[in-house]
């Protein structure tokens, strides 16, 4: 599994945790990962700490998770992103859009 | 029961034979039969046969070489079942070898006869299926292949490139891949006889990503035809792309525009990899991305960041798509922004930055994962360019005298902002080089002098006081809703004048009460310390002369251009 859902003990918080290359080919592993949880109003942390690469079609999955989450009154946020992954995000403005820690 | 199965029984002995034929008989199934091997294959070739029963000795052909050849001609998959005595592992060895799927030793078990023949056509049942799904694909496949073929045509049409060439300045290169991957460059030549530039990249891959293109290049031309300014195209671009786009798709893209009468370059990059201004000792400036890419989320003048930078003949822009830092080699690395730095900043003449990235990028990349997704622009500012055709700025009236005016109801000016629009208009009608933005403001001033002064009957001085700012747009707002009488009209009056350039003349005209403006200084602007007021001042200091007129609510602007 390349996409790992833990929903906190209280329950406000679904940690997504993408390992290895986030690109396409985990498309529905990951849009799964987080409409199986079927929480509202919880925060979504997409966890980087394992995820080597992130190509667009990362992005636009994460556009989704965005729409998704504000739906269901949650909001998303991108943490422990490695060097390489910050450079792409910030060159597509993704942290004019998401909350980066 | 009855069975339109058709069993070939291929036995020399006529005893076997008979044997055969009533267990075949007894299940139900249809059959013919055959002496030998060469009969077999000649029915075979002649009849539907479902599964074949083959002996193995037999005279002028024997059962392998039968069934090598049946297996070798016939298309649809059929069973063969060897019937032998020989019960040798090497002959039921060569019985597979030569194709048989199964085999029998006499004497024959009738019911594991029966149970193997069942089990053969269940299989070939499969087969039948999966060759039937094979070909429904393959059709589909074709079909897709041509849809593919056509699509190419199409974008290669829209992303012709007709400005290419060293006596532009001009250059580009899209790898057939990258097309297909949602890359795209289009150019267009503005109103300083320089050009504006969209480079841009959807995300995804095939056909799915390269459709968002044609209406992004439609708009693009159109609007830029027509000398609407960057930013406005941009905001018309990302308001379509919202619309049209699916969620996770977007358009990465970077917008250039070269202003040849002013030697300058404007630049918005919305997702790409950094851009670069070269000049003769390299690098001059790189323009990371500072907006949004398109069709994610909507933008207004204010959250579009423009780079604007003044540039000498000689020096050149550089832009590429992530296909080109993202090219791979055998070990999986990336070639990387600071490749593509060293490769510029080491260039020995700077008209060869293009080809040696293109080549660098080649020889980095691996057989595995060629560098085929190539996206790469540059753009040359020559003092002296030759366009292949000649100036045509505006469709329609190009050199004009022209009039229009407006009248705007409550209606109207409460859910309709109107000053883009004119503006959009006026530019559309006529070219007033680098003067957008003048009369942009100029009508903006006049407008909102009419609505908030004459219609509204605002006090700017409230904005004088501690919040009063925010107090002013509150009441403003609060107003702006309630007021149920009111118009105002804006008159437009474009004049040639003979001596090149031209005068256009705006008035606007409200409602309102009007007020007594004799004592009322239009010069008055330096002087003026509050921090209300500049309005009128500012319209006179960009025009020829400004004229409060009737009870003071009508004003005329003169602005004169060229």
């Amino acid at each position: 599994m390349s996409v790992n859902a833990v929903v906190s003990s209280d329950n406000n918080t679904v940690l997504l945790k993408v390992s290895g290359r986030f690109d396409f080919s985990i498309h529905n592993e990951f849009r799964n990962s987080y409409k199986d949880v079927g929480l509202k109003n919880v925060e979504y942390v997409i966890d980087m700490i394992n995820t080597e690469y992130l190509d667009s079609s990362a992005l636009g999955m994460m556009l989704l998770l965005k729409e998704y989450a504000e739906e269901s009154g949650s909001n998303v946020v991108i943490s422990n992103a490695n060097q390489e992954i910050l450079e792409i995000l910030k060159i597509a403005s993704f942290d004019k859009i998401f909350t980066i820690n | 029961m009855e069975d339109n199965t058709l069993v070939l029984i291929v036995e020399d002995d006529v005893t076997n034979r008979l044997i055969l034929r009533s267990i075949v008989k007894d299940v139900g199934y249809q059959f013919i039969e055959a002496e030998n091997g060469q009969q077999a294959i000649e029915l075979c070739l002649k009849h539907n046969v479902d599964i074949v029963l083959m002996d193995v000795m037999m005279p002028v052909m024997n059962g392998y070489q039968s069934a090598r050849e049946i297996k070798s001609k016939s298309k649809p998959f059929i069973p063969i079942i060897f019937l032998t005595a020989l019960a040798d592992q090497d002959s039921l060895a060569k019985c597979i070898e030569a194709g048989g799927d199964d085999f029998l030793t006499k004497p024959y078990n009738h019911v594991l006869l029966r149970s193997k023949i069942e089990s053969m056509l269940r299989i070939r049942m499969l087969y039948q299926q999966v060759e039937e799904q094979n070909k429904a694909l393959n059709i589909h496949n074709a079909r897709i292949e041509h849809e593919v073929e056509v699509a190419k045509n199409i974008f290669s049409n829209v992303l012709k490139h007709d400005f290419n060439g060293s006596d532009t300045g001009f250059r580009c290169l899209m790898s057939p891949v990258s097309i297909f991957n949602g890359d795209m460059i289009i150019a267009e030549r503005n109103q300083t006889d320089g050009f504006d530039v969209l480079i841009g990249d959807f995300t995804g891959h095939g056909l799915s990503a390269a459709i968002g293109s044609l209406p992004v290049a439609d708009i693009f031309y159109t609007m830029t035809h027509k000398g609407y300014s960057f930013v406005e195209t941009i905001i018309e671009i990302n308001n379509k792309l919202i619309k049209l786009l699916p969620t996770q798709m977007f358009m990465s893209s970077a917008f250039v525009s070269v202003d040849r009468l002013n030697s300058v370059v404007t630049i918005v990059n919305c997702g790409l990899p950094d851009l670069y201004l070269i000049g003769k000792d390299g690098i001059k400036q790189s323009f990371s991305s500072k907006v949004v890419p398109l069709g994610i989320m909507s933008l207004t003048h204010d959250n579009i960041k423009v780079d604007i930078e003044v540039i000498e003949f000689g020096d050149r822009i550089i832009s590429a798509t992530d296909g080109l830092i993202e090219t791979t080699n055998k070990d999986g690395e990336m070639f990387g922004k600071n490749r593509m730095i060293n490769v510029i900043e080491t260039a020995n003449n700077n008209d060869n930055i293009f080809d040696d990235l293109l080549a660098a990028c080649n020889e980095f990349s691996s057989d595995e994962y060629p560098a085929d997704d190539l996206t790469l622009f540059e753009i040359k500012h020559l003092e002296n360019i030759v366009h292949k055709d000649k100036v045509v700025i505006v469709d329609g009236v190009n050199e004009s005298e022209w009039a229009l005016s407006y009248e705007l109801d409550m209606e109207s000016i409460r859910n309709f902002d109107v000053l883009p629009y004119m503006v959009q208009g006026i530019t559309g009608l006529h070219t007033i080089p680098n003067g957008h933005s003048t009369v942009f403001t100029i009508l903006s001033e006049m407008y909102s002098n009419a609505l908030d002064h004459g219609i509204l009957m605002l006090d700017s001085s409230i904005k004088n006081t501690p919040g009063g700012y925010i107090d002013y747009y509150q009441m403003k707002s609060e107003r702006l809703a309630q007021q149920e009488e009111g118009s105002i009209k804006i008159s437009l009056n474009h004049e040639l004048k003979p001596d090149g350039g031209g005068r256009l003349t705006i008035r606007v005209d409200d409602s309102g009460e009007g007020y007594n403006y004799e004592d009322y200084n239009l010069d008055n602007m330096g002087g003026n310390k509050n921090t209300f007021g500049r309005g009128l001042a500012l319209v006179n200091s960009l025009c020829e002369s400004v004229k409060i007129m009737g009870k003071g609510n009508s004003i005329e602007a003169v602005y004169d251009w060229g």
